[in-house]
């Protein structure tokens, strides 16, 4: 068995983690088809997939739907395996979320009413992140896969992923609610005499933020702070999860500085938190071959014999392009060896690389992501030095 | 609106998908506005990791830092932005420390929604008073809509105190004719993709910002004949794969793919009517031996092209309306 292959063998859980644009997305789905092909039952778990490639996966825009992928006879899939297909929507799965950690349906219609809810549900940034980690629990949870590939969604910041289980908790945290609403608690009146430090601050903040906007935030708090448990323990759970050995973390980048610093900065994080990491997909490359002799002594004679019907100079014109074609890739090739070389010190003992190329057009229907799935399973050897 | 107007504008704002190439197009901006004799200044939004050290020489920090005569450079980091706005709200001092000072409060002031993205928005709209021209690195997409739709937010939420008021301040900015948005766009597929959805949904949620410039990142002109093309694809069907000859035409494929890739861009992107800007792929122009320093100038001395370009093709269309109403 490949190295690869043994990677979707092994594992419950892949994250693809990555900055964007890197192809993370049609990464994910290529190992999840590889796996399905090998007879395990896989989802795919994705935010916002370009839209052939939904289209190609039978995804609709919304849905939060596992939607099973139709995989035709040359496939040759394995007994047993399956590929579905999920795209997440946020909005859908907050709404889940608080009904299910609700004690009651009042505190749920309390909190899906409330205005400042309505506001960080539907656009405040951040959610996103939150929402992949809460429905992946879910999903890995269920049973119904062997496997779950993580397309996580773009971030602002490169650990706000990694950080994003918490991040409600911190939210509801006990205290800060109980300082917050301890004049609410007892009288539901902000206006009231408070003395010290605290009757202080509460003034302070009524007269920045207005009382009215005050009022409605601790109607939100006091809401969410019955869920305080719910997501503590949730967020307790998802890190467990992200910290299994059944979890494997893969850092996709293409041959980019910036991509390459974020894969970079995503090594050391996930080593920090002890957080399992398989390895680095180098997505979007360009290698080369052996260093071409000219390209009239190559292919002079050939153009020769297929240019009769064209203009007199095509194939003088058309063969200085080419040279000149080879030289610039050959170019941008040696920088992105370089670059990738800093990837490459920057990785741990037993983590793999996979060198991938650029695929000549878009990578969106199942037999692109099958070509793309077979580089994934040969293995670079180990860096020298 | 047009190219010039955006390099013109007090405000710039640049943003695009992640990987586009918006923070060297937003230091390429503040190259030329150094260049131009203007004072300008280039603002990070809350980066964790700057793009700024390699692309304009300089780790940015919160207090703006000279880069190149009369260009400045800043990362707006939210709990500073947060104290020099508590300092402007609350005239006493000492509230202000015993504010800061509180870890409950200041918990508090995190967990709010949209006090970050309040404070960093009056924070550029403070520089804005300072500098000729302010030229933001926005976050990415969605991102970027979300931090420019809180003021509206907070207006709608909030029914007084100092950061309705504020939120109002920074509405009245974001809707001044010389504030200008930038998208930057790539040639792929994708890109093209989330690039017409940004552009909708900004039109959604900030309409006042008015039509963006849409800018096509490592744009390759179309530059083979009919002809060439067609030996190409003879060629093609040809050689023997793993041959030197195959290495040949496999590098002339990927040229024409990316000709191709930016033509078909260009097509899709021009269906939304904005104006639209090829910054030529800095391979072609030898870019690659560069660091993004290099990068930098090169994508400024391309603006500073198509401005030329764009200010010319406007003033021949001047003179043509001239010469034709007059008898």
């Amino acid at each position: 068995m490949t190295v690869g292959a043994k990677l979707l063998h092994d594992h419950k859980l892949l994250i693809c983690v990555g900055s964007g644009g890197v192809g993370k997305t049609s990464v994910a789905a290529a190992l999840g088809l590889q796996a399905a092909m090998q007879g395990r039952r896989v989802l795919v778990l994705t935010i916002d997939p370009a839209r052939r490639l939904a289209n190609s996966l039978g995804l609709s825009r919304f849905g939060n739907q596992a939607v099973r992928v139709d995989l035709p006879d040359e496939f040759a899939v394995a007994e047993g395996g399956q590929l579905w297909a999920m795209m997440l929507d946020p909005a859908h799965t907050i709404r889940d979320l608080i009904h299910r950690v609700s004690p009651d349906q009042a505190t749920a219609d309390r909190i899906l009413n409330n205005r400042i809810f309505l506001a960080i549900a539907d656009s405040i940034a951040g959610s996103q992140d939150y929402m992949a980690t809460e429905k992946l629990y879910d999903v890995v949870t269920c049973g119904d896969y062997d496997l779950v590939v993580l397309d996580t969604p773009p971030v602002k910041n490169a650990m706000d992923f990694l950080d994003a289980p918490g991040r409600l908790a911190r939210l509801t945290d006990q205290q800060i609610m109980k300082w917050f609403l301890a004049p609410y608690d007892k009288e539901r009146i902000f206006g009231r005499f408070l003395l010290g430090t605290s009757g202080l601050l509460f003034k302070l903040l009524g007269s920045i933020f207005g009382r009215s906007f005050l009022d409605e935030l601790s109607e939100f708090f006091q809401a969410f702070r019955s869920l305080y448990d719910g997501f503590r323990a949730r967020s307790i759970a998802v890190i467990a999860m992200f910290r299994d050995s059944k979890t494997a973390f893969l850092v996709v980048c293409a041959p980019t500085s910036a991509s390459i610093d974020t894969a970079r900065f995503f090594l050391g994080e996930l080593r920090g938190r002890g957080m399992p990491c398989a390895g680095v997909v180098a997505n979007q490359t360009h290698p080369v071959g052996e260093i071409v002799p000219d390209a009239e002594s190559v292919l002079g004679g050939l153009c020769r014999d297929l240019d009769g019907d064209l203009s007199s100079h095509t194939t003088q014109t058309l063969l200085a392009r080419l040279g000149a074609a080879d030289r610039r890739l050959r170019e941008l090739s040696a920088l992105e060896t370089r670059r990738l070389v800093q990837v490459r010190r920057a990785m741990g003992g037993g983590h793999r690389f996979w060198l991938v190329p650029r695929l000549p057009g878009q990578v969106h229907d199942l037999s692109a992501l099958h070509r793309l799935g077979r580089y994934l399973a040969p293995l670079v050897p180990p860096l020298e030095g | 609106m047009s190219l010039e107007q955006l390099v013109d504008a007090r405000l710039i704002l640049v943003t695009g998908k992640g990987g586009t190439g918006k923070s060297s197009v937003a230091a390429a901006l503040g190259r030329l506005c150094s260049e131009s004799g203007r004072r300008g200044i280039v603002v990070e939004v809350d980066v964790f990791q700057s793009s700024m050290p390699d692309l304009l020489g300089r780790t940015p920090e919160y207090e703006a830092r000279p880069v190149a005569p009369g260009l400045d450079v800043c990362n707006i980091t939210w709990q500073l932005a947060l104290s020099e706005w508590l300092q402007r709200a609350i005239p006493v001092q000492r509230l202000v420390r015993m504010i800061l000072r509180n870890r409950l409060v200041g918990m508090f002031l995190d967990a709010t929604p949209g006090v970050r993205e309040i404070v960093i928005l009056s924070r550029i709209a403070t520089l804005c008073e300072q500098y000729d021209q302010v030229i933001v690195d926005l976050p990415a997409s969605g991102h970027a809509v979300a931090l420019l739709q809180v003021p509206w937010l907070a207006d709608d939420l909030l029914d007084d105190g100092p950061i309705h008021q504020r939120a109002g301040e920074i509405i009245a900015l974001l809707g001044r004719s010389d504030t200008r948005l930038a998208v930057v766009a790539l040639p792929e597929d994708m890109v093209v993709n989330e690039t017409i959805e940004l552009v909708e949904h900004l039109a959604q949620v900030a309409p006042v910002l008015g039509s963006p410039v849409l800018l096509l990142n490592c744009a390759s002109s179309p530059s083979l004949s009919f002809d060439e093309r067609t030996l190409l694809d003879r060629l093609a069907a040809r050689v023997v794969a793993d041959s030197p000859a195959a290495e040949l035409v496999a590098a002339g494929r990927w040229e024409r793919d990316l000709e191709l890739a930016t033509a078909e861009s260009l097509q899709r992107l021009s269906s939304l009517g904005l104006p639209l800007v090829e910054l030529a792929r800095m391979g072609a122009l030898g870019g690659f031996h560069g660091g993004p320093e290099v990068v930098v100038r090169q994508l400024a001395r391309a603006l500073a092209r198509a401005l030329t370009q764009q200010t010319g093709e406007q003033q021949q269309e001047q003179q043509q309306e001239q010469d034709g109403g007059s008898p």
